[in-house]
């Protein structure tokens, strides 16, 4: 029965599934597990990156990409697909905004363009969906929520951002998390994880996670989840970290510009996560 | 050049344009001293004036001469009406809103000025001065007819060379009573009860027309002619200023002032009603 | 003369002062010589930022309301208010897209900035190109006149009073000198939780 409905193109099923769509979650839960945890002052992801022979150089492979410079995105599933998605997400970036506007989108309009890319693919003919899920992670301007929240808040920008966030909305900035699936469904997420143990590792994440968590607990508390679930030996090489933090002017490559800030989102060197390994 | 210059020259004075041989004469003497203009060294001067100096049909013209007007005069029982704006402007910039466009030939004349500032000014001015010469030999004050004629003969004689002027004169002599002629640059002269001259003529002429009679009272006539150029004033962009107005009567004409168009705008919209057009009010 | 930026006539102009900006334009709208209008406004609100527009009446229609789109959509989108930033740099792509057939405007932003609450002017020409100033922009057909009156009456940190006093002057006294804009006009001060709108009379001629 299922095989009538396994064409290339995506078709409903009587039933109202649309089976290449789980069959793509079902490519996703397959994958290496990845995960990402926001903290107040920043957010980190991390995934396990396995080689399937000691002779491939791993130092040269990455799983963890940076679209903007306050936004990096990781994925569970398969990887020919995602290094598409991030090209295409660099490119929707600058197409869609930066070309527009001169600066670049906000985490949740990258997100919700990625994610139509992602939906396209299910009800276009002729092709697949993909096979990954996302975790994006970006720092927003804006009025962050500590600020907004604090009782000694600054009573100007609290009565800007009452006269101009007219739907409640984003003018909060800050760090925020987005899991992105094959449909083209988004979730907005304070932890998560996703691929092959996602199931056991937000167990983990729940019991380990709270409000209030800095940057340096929660790359502690990643690190922790990956050993319940990685498979083989955890070191600088196997282990794959980004975080988006403060600004690192240092990484702009030139100084003395007035008013430049640096990208807030890198990936860690091997020798960075070896460091917070050590220290586990 | 000298030759190029003498041959220009020594045909417009053989020219017949005047009726008595005594007349011509007396009017090449008195001519030739201040009508030596220097004309561009070149075979086509007419043309090449034509180009520099005619915006109509040049827009890009370099040499911009100023433009922009509205002048009135009428006939009425009392005698004529002569009112102008006081803008002066040189494509859109405004460069006075004080300018004299009334000029006092002698004390029963007026003169008009609309187009070329340059050109009216000393046209009218030698006008004056031909005017002056006439009384000097025939004793008596030139007609409103001949000076307008002098005038007329004198710019056709130039015609195709760029002059711009759309002129009036007005006055009451004995022998003719009120007189208003129009002359302009293309060498007509017209004789008539009611001209209106410049950009913002049609704005003068809709007023003028629907409320003008030969016997309007002085008074009425005065608004009429202050309320006519009020309205070209708001209306077209290159006439503003100062309304100057002038009433010719028998006895010589009377000047009734030369004031700011804005307090005279405000008090008619806000105390007659009129122009509702324009808004008081935000939104 | 014929140029399509002085068909219509129009004058605009845009000025900070301290911890405010204020943004003014005449209301005239003509067809050559001939006034049509004396109550055409060349300011645009979009949220709490201000778009002045002058050149060719019709392009300043469109523009408008393209913007107004734009501006909607953003919000929409985004769920915030655009800055005057965003919106300077959204106004200069879309200018741009129209590189080989443009819209025959000038137009200038005065704004706010949302984070900060500092004061934001600039100008534009008609494809695009941003003219960030400190202290004031002009544009329309009186420009030149503008220019001269902002440069002699302008100083830095001009309180909403002052700065009302000193951008209406200049204004009115740059199209009492052009024959194209003026009949009176419109001056918004934009301060940190208020926003004036003033009309002023101007000569009627």
């Amino acid at each position: 029965m299922a095989d009538r409905y396994s064409f290339s193109l995506t078709t409903f099923s009587p039933t109202g599934k649309l089976v290449q769509i789980e069959y793509a979650l079902n490519a996703v839960n397959q994958g290496v597990t990845a995960l990402g945890i926001k903290a107040t002052n920043g957010i980190v992801l991390a995934t396990e990156k396995k080689s399937s022979s000691p002779l491939i150089d791993a130092s040269s492979s990455s799983k963890i990409s940076l679209i903007t410079p306050n936004i990096g995105m990781v994925y569970s599933g398969m990887g020919p697909d995602y290094r598409v998605l991030v090209d295409k997400a660099r490119k929707v970036t600058h197409t869609n905004y930066k070309r527009i506007y001169n600066e670049y989108p906000p985490t949740r309009i990258l997100v919700q363009d990625v994610a139509r890319v992602m939906q396209e693919a299910t009800q276009s003919g002729g092709v697949r969906p993909y096979g990954v899920s996302l975790l994006i992670a970006g720092w927003d301007d804006g009025i962050e929520p500590e600020t907004k929240a604090g009782e000694d808040a600054e009573p100007e920008a609290e009565k800007l951002a009452v006269k101009s966030g007219k739907t409640g909305g984003i003018l909060k900035g800050g760090p925020s998390l987005y899991q992105v699936d094959p449909s083209g469904s988004y979730f907005p997420w304070k932890a998560t994880a996703i691929g092959k143990s996602a199931t056991s590792a937000k167990t983990f994440l729940e019991k380990r996670y709270t409000e209030g968590l800095e940057l340096e607990d929660a790359i502690h508390i990643a690190l922790l989840t990956l050993k319940e679930t990685i498979e083989g030996e955890m070191n600088g090489e196997t282990v794959e970290i980004g975080i988006v933090g403060p600004p690192e002017d240092k990484l702009l490559g030139y100084e003395g510009v007035e008013g430049a800030v640096g990208p807030r989102f890198r990936v860690l060197s091997s020798q960075e996560v070896e460091d917070y390994l050590t220290n586990l | 050049m000298d030759a190029l210059v003498s041959q220009l020259e020594t045909p417009r004075s053989q020219q017949e344009l005047y009726n008595s041989e005594e007349e011509q004469e007396q009017l090449a003497l008195s001519l030739s001293p201040s009508l030596k203009f220097a004309l561009p060294p070149i075979a086509q001067s007419q043309a090449w004036l034509r180009a520099m100096t005619d915006d109509y049909s040049n827009p890009n013209c370099p040499i911009k001469i100023a433009h922009g007007t509205t002048t009135l005069a009428f006939r009425f029982q009392g005698g004529i009406i002569v009112c102008t704006d006081s803008r002066a402007t040189a494509g859109n910039w405004i460069a006075s809103q004080t300018v004299k466009k009334v000029i006092e030939i002698n004390s029963s004349l007026l003169g008009t000025m609309a187009g070329g500032a340059a050109d009216c000014q000393y046209w009218l001015a030698y006008l004056g001065m031909q005017c002056r010469l006439h009384e000097l030999r025939s004793k008596r004050r030139i007609t409103v007819a001949a000076a307008s004629k002098i005038l007329a003969n004198l710019v056709y004689s130039y015609k195709g060379m760029g002059l711009s002027m759309g002129t009036m004169c007005a006055g009451v002599t004995p022998q003719e009573g009120p007189a208003l002629y129009y002359i302009d640059s293309d060498g007509t002269r017209l004789a008539g009860n009611l001209f209106c001259v410049g950009s913002g003529q049609t704005f003068a002429y809709g007023v003028l027309d629907a409320e003008y009679r030969y016997d309007l009272t002085d008074e009425e006539a005065l608004e009429l002619g202050r309320r006519s150029i009020l309205a070209a004033m708001h209306r077209d962009a290159y006439s503003g200023g100062f309304i100057n107005l002038y009433h010719v009567k028998e006895s010589g004409w009377v000047k009734h002032g030369f004031n700011d168009m804005n307090p005279i705008f405000w008090k008619t919209k806000l105390g007659k009603g009129e122009f509702s057009n324009v808004t008081a009010d935000l939104n | 003369m014929s140029s399509p930026f002085s068909i219509n006539g129009g004058a605009a102009v845009a000025m900070v002062g301290k911890d405010c900006v204020a943004i003014a334009c005449d209301l005239r709208l003509g067809l050559q010589s001939l006034t049509v209008s004396n109550n055409y406004p060349k300011i645009f609100p979009y949220g709490d930022v201000y778009l002045g527009l002058t050149g060719l009446a019709t392009d300043i229609s469109t523009v408008s309301d393209l913007l107004r789109y734009k501006v909607n959509m953003y919000r929409l989108r985004e769920e915030r208010a655009i800055s005057p930033q965003t919106l300077a740099n959204l106004v200069s792509s879309s200018l741009y897209e129209r590189r080989f057939g443009p819209y025959f405007v000038s137009p200038v932003i005065a704004g706010l900035n949302h984070k900060d609450g500092k004061p934001f002017i600039c100008g534009f020409d008609s494809i695009g190109c941003i003219d960030f100033a400190k202290d004031f922009i002009v544009s329309g057909t009186a420009s030149d006149q503008l220019f001269g009156m902002c440069e002699g009456l302008w100083e830095p940190d001009l309180g909403p009073d002052e700065l009302f006093e000193t951008i209406s002057q200049a204004l009115l006294s740059a199209v009492d000198r052009d024959a194209l804009s003026g009949w009176g006009a419109h001056v918004y001060i934009i301060e940190k939780d208020k926003v004036t709108k003033r009309l002023l009379k101007g000569r009627q001629d």
